[in-house]
């Protein structure tokens, strides 16, 4: 029997416990697939090393953004943004052990498009801060009320573009491969991006009226955020079932939190 | 329930991932010749379905499978299943009793195709479901029962999957098909795509985390540290429910949260179109900041009104009260903490 992929990822991670290692060993000297995945696991991590540390991509830094919000009042957490870092490095490296490695290759392209968007939404919750608020930015003089209003619009306009540019990729792949799909599956997937879909043009409407709204615009970015979350999980699920692994298709179900990762 | 066979002969081709593709622009010509391949085998395997429909029609072919393996009263027990539910539930002794019922109204030799994997290591029994062949439509419904105190991970693409009185961790997952848990002390996660999840008597020390992307998210006497609760259009309905902290995100499901705050709780609750109603049950106080762009705000708890209102003056119709309303607002005490925010969804706070 196959070690199954989170023992697979332990053991390209050197991270697998002793007494399984040798088992594993043992197999993969006779599987050819199971071989060419771990081989796979260590390129990603290989490539992952040499790669620019960024700032949270989106799906992740909203977990924590919510995350601290619910732990701010009774616990210290990380101020700091190294703090803050590790503490996205470690939901990271936990969601990669999750991750089969088709899905995190499609993953990665959604995430590197969505990190200009957490970037750019910390830069708008710091402008936004209170002057109470203790941030290194308390000291910095108050943008006019006029001129704040058009920094948080441009920034929301930003924060879209990204989202559409991310959100056309993953579109594409979903798209070319529902037939994979039973057709219940497929159709629950598509009516409930057409949900989202509505609930992105209900935003907008409000924000074509109202466009300081602040509750609109958190409502454009919630949606936006959970049709990017829909469609990676998708595709994930796309990449479980080409490899003709149904099975592991219900494993990535644990990542279908499409409200929020 | 019927297995998709297009999947495996897709899968055979070796088609180029997807996002190998995407990754690299000067693979895009083979790419779309593969996908042509691809799109011309689609053809092939939709024409033979046509010609496949008669099969399924014939008297239904079951074989039985029966198996009793030893696991140990606290070790962990792993099932995957294609197709057909999966019930799991914790009874005594040590062993595992794995009952399988592989059903097809296709010939019976289909049946054959179907293999049951038992893997036994020592605290460890896994179970895997195992099509050899590509055309099969063929389910299989288990039976299993374990020692109690296992901890039990079931996973299904096409089916329900239902755990009962298992003691231990419990992981439920599927991609269609419903969820089904009860008297789970250590629930950790139940999650489906299309399909409900029915969460009863379930309890977890740490996090549990429950979605499902169309259906409906009830639990009921559910008590957990943390809740983690999603889906997109499904309603989530809560009742009875104990958690120190809830984040529930839905697009244009609605949350009905009936329980008790916890001194120093934290609940997050965000929606776009659906409404929010928590009935609590018990005097906790809690601190309210609750937004909602369309949606009306409304606490029958005698709350303390804070900072109330919005940037706009048509939507200041009164503290608390009309749509389009941001509110800061204290019950008690105010020890629990409870942001909810909806875009059009009204919000409703009231006392069981």
């Amino acid at each position: 029997m196959h070690p199954n992929d989170a023992e697979l990822n332990e053991y390209a991670d050197a991270s697998v416990d002793a007494s399984r290692r040798g088992e594993i060993e043992r197999h993969l000297e006779a599987c050819t697939s199971c071989r060419q995945v771990v081989a796979e696991l260590r390129e990603i991590a290989r490539v992952a090393a040499t790669l620019e540390l960024r700032d949270p991509p989106v799906r992740s830094w909203t977990r924590l953004e919510r995350a601290i919000k619910l732990d701010a009042a009774t616990e210290r957490l990380p101020q700091n943004s190294r703090n803050s870092r590790r503490t996205f490095d470690l939901r990271v490296q936990r969601a990669l052990r999750e991750m089969s490695v088709m899905g995190r290759l499609a993953a990665a392209a959604a995430l590197v498009l969505a990190t200009a968007v957490g970037v750019q939404m910390m830069r708008g919750s710091a402008a936004r801060r209170p002057a109470s608020a203790p941030a290194a930015t308390a000291t910095a003089p108050a943008p006019a009320p006029a001129a704040a209003a058009q920094s948080v619009e441009a920034e929301l306009r930003q924060a879209e573009d990204h989202y559409e540019k991310a959100i056309q990729g993953l579109e594409q792949i979903a798209n070319a491969e529902q037939s994979v799909f039973d057709p219940r599956t497929a159709a629950t997937l598509q009516k409930n991006l057409a949900v989202i879909d509505q609930a992105i043009s209900e935003s907008r409407a409000a924000l074509r009226t109202e466009p300081a709204s602040e509750p609109a615009q958190q409502s454009l970015l919630e949606n936006f955020k959970a049709k990017v979350a829909l469609l990676q999980d998708t595709v994930a699920l796309i990449n479980e079932m080409r490899k003709g692994n149904e099975a592991g298709a219900a494993r990535i179900v644990s990542g279908l939190k499409q409200k929020g990762d | 329930m019927l297995r998709y066979s297009s999947l495996l002969v897709v899968a055979g081709l070796g088609a180029a991932p997807l996002a190998a593709a995407a990754q690299n622009p000067s693979r895009a010509a083979g790419a779309f010749a593969l996908r042509e391949q691809v799109d011309r085998v689609r053809a092939d395997v939709a024409a033979r379905a046509v010609r496949y429909q008669g099969r399924d029609r014939g008297p239904e072919q079951t074989e039985r499978f029966s198996r009793k393996v030893k696991l140990g009263r606290d070790g962990r027990f792993t099932i995957e299943n294609i197709s057909g539910d999966i019930t799991v539930t914790g009874g005594s002794g040590d062993d595992v009793s794995i009952e399988a019922v592989k059903r097809t109204r296709g010939g019976a030799g289909q049946l054959a195709s179907v293999r049951i994997l038992v893997d036994e290591r020592p605290g460890r029994v896994e179970v895997r479901t195992e099509h050899t062949a590509q055309n099969d439509r063929v389910s299989v419904d288990y039976t299993v029962t374990v020692p109690s105190a296992a901890a039990v991970d079931a996973r299904s693409v096409s089916g329900t999957v239902k755990v009962t009185r298992v003691q231990g961790a419990v992981r439920a997952e599927t991609v269609s098909g419903n969820i089904v848990a009860a008297s789970t002390p250590k629930l950790d996660a139940a999650k489906t795509v299309s399909g409900n999840v029915d969460l009863t008597d379930a309890t977890s020390d740490a996090d549990l985390t429950a979605s499902t992307v169309s259906g409906t998210l009830r639990a009921k006497g559910l008590k957990a540290r943390a809740l983690e609760l999603g889906s997109v259009s499904g309603d989530v309905l809560l009742s009875d429910v104990s958690c120190e902290r809830l984040s529930v995100h839905s697009v244009s499901g609605s949350l009905e949260y009936a329980g008790a705050l916890a001194r120093r709780g934290r609940y997050e609750i965000n929606t776009h179109s659906g409404s929010v109603r928590l009935t609590l049950s018990s005097d906790t106080g809690f601190e309210l900041t609750a937004n909602s762009f369309s949606g009306s705000i409304r606490s029958d708890l005698p709350v303390t009104l804070g900072a109330t209102g919005s940037q706009d003056d048509r939507r200041r119709r009164g503290p608390g009260r009309g749509p389009g309303h941001s509110t800061h607002a204290v019950y008690g005490d105010g020890s629990a903490a409870l942001s909810i925010r909806t875009f059009s969804g009204d919000i409703v706070i009231n006392k069981r």
